[in-house]
């Protein structure tokens, strides 16, 4: 090797004026693909999609005779709304203008945040919205007809509200293993869309944490 | 974004834009798509600007910053933070330069990890170690050490190849 990077750099880059930029099209209207903002128009949608949801699914449970189902429904999903709404605003806060490190750490730092605060809403949506929709399933007219067959079949002497006691052990299980893992659920889902990102977010983050210890 | 502000505040610094994005992307189509994500930030983050640095400086972190958490869509459909494949998988058609000696010097750069990438080009820019620590939020004293290895492997690269 002849030459030192240093000097195939300086002169590789004598006329800066052949370094020609590429055309800038619309970019007021540009779709971004950065993380944050992908992230902040995920929210952005994601209210309105709940916001239609709720009302989609008040509408259809009252057509079906069942608009308390679809009352609660909307109920369940109102804090996600304002849990959106909220992540949405901190998100704005962030600055690219940081170093390296901090842009990376704020930003690492709302993600998981943000995570928690989700898992939270989580863990307390998936249960409730099981037991709405076990409860209108055993008050329909459909699943009176189901505990009457299985009581004439499989007939028991524990029956609680005219359901059989098997069916109440089925309902509680799946209600304990739905308590038990609907963070899990939330998390996992989570990992399958962005696992990749957030490990690579967490690599960068490392490395760039050993390079501020001098290490 | 306004013209004008692309004209007077962006193009003049578009060199930092190009030589930053040219070490994070093995497409043209890349490139040019990390450029315009660059410019797009610069616009939108612009009231963040201290002024107490200068704006080339600042021009170097959000370049860098976007460059390290934009995601590209691949072909496959699988979304993931620009340059996570090594150079080997993936195809390089950015022989953007005209001096071939640039071009093998950013093939590689391109061997290096992320943070490794902005660490040389901002010393290859002439950034103090204070400059280059500010920017990336790194500890000045481990600067140098961290320039001397890339450097070694960097010449190893590059000696390899010719």
């Amino acid at each position: 090797m002849s030459k030192s990077i240093e000097a195939m750099w300086k002169q590789g880059f004598v006329s800066e004026g052949e370094l020609s930029a590429p055309k800038v099209n619309d970019l007021y209207n540009r779709k971004s693909q950065n993380i944050v903002d992908k992230l902040q128009n995920m929210f952005a949608v994601n209210i309105k999609a709940i916001v239609i949801g709720a009302l989609i699914m008040l509408l259809v449970m009252s057509l079906i005779g069942a608009p308390w189902l679809g009352l609660y429904i909307s109920v369940l999903l109102a804090p996600l709304v304002i849990i959106a709404k909220k992540e949405l605003t901190k998100s704005h806060n962030l600055s690219k203008g940081q170093s390296s490190l901090e842009y990376l750490e704020s930003f690492d730092a709302w993600l998981k945040a943000s995570i928690d605060t989700y898992s939270n809403y989580y863990r307390f949506f998936y249960p409730l919205f099981y037991i709405g929709m076990v409860t209108q399933g055993l008050v329909s007219d459909a699943g009176t007809k189901v505990m009457v067959v299985l009581l004439k079949y499989y007939p028991t002497e524990y029956v609680f509200l005219a359901i059989p006691g098997y069916i109440w052990v089925v309902i509680t299980l799946l209600f304990l293993l739905i308590v038990r893992y609907s963070e899990a659920l939330y998390r996992l889902d989570l990992d399958i869309i962005y696992g990749r990102q957030f490990k690579k977010l967490d690599e960068l983050i490392t490395d760039m944490r050993a390079l501020k210890s001098g290490r | 974004m306004g013209s004008d502000f692309y004209q007077q505040s962006i193009l003049p610094y578009a060199v930092i834009i190009i030589k930053i994005c040219r070490a994070y992307t093995h497409s043209q189509e890349d490139f040019e798509d990390y450029y315009q994500e660059v410019c797009l930030q610069i616009w939108r983050s612009r009231d963040n600007f201290n002024a107490e640095s200068k704006w080339s400086t600042w021009i170097y972190k959000v370049a860098l910053n976007v460059c390290l958490t934009h995601l590209k869509q691949r072909k496959r459909g699988e979304q993931q933070f620009v340059s996570d494949a090594l150079p080997d998988e993936v195809h390089d058609d950015a022989k953007a330069f005209g001096s071939d000696d640039i071009n093998l010097l950013y093939n590689a750069i391109k061997h290096l990890s992320e943070i490794d990438r902005a660490v040389i080009l901002l010393y290859l820019e002439e950034k103090s170690y204070a400059e280059i620590g500010e920017i990336i939020g790194a500890n000045t004293n481990s600067i140098g050490v961290r320039i001397t290895r890339i450097k070694e492997r960097l010449n190893k690269f590059i000696k390899a190849q010719e």
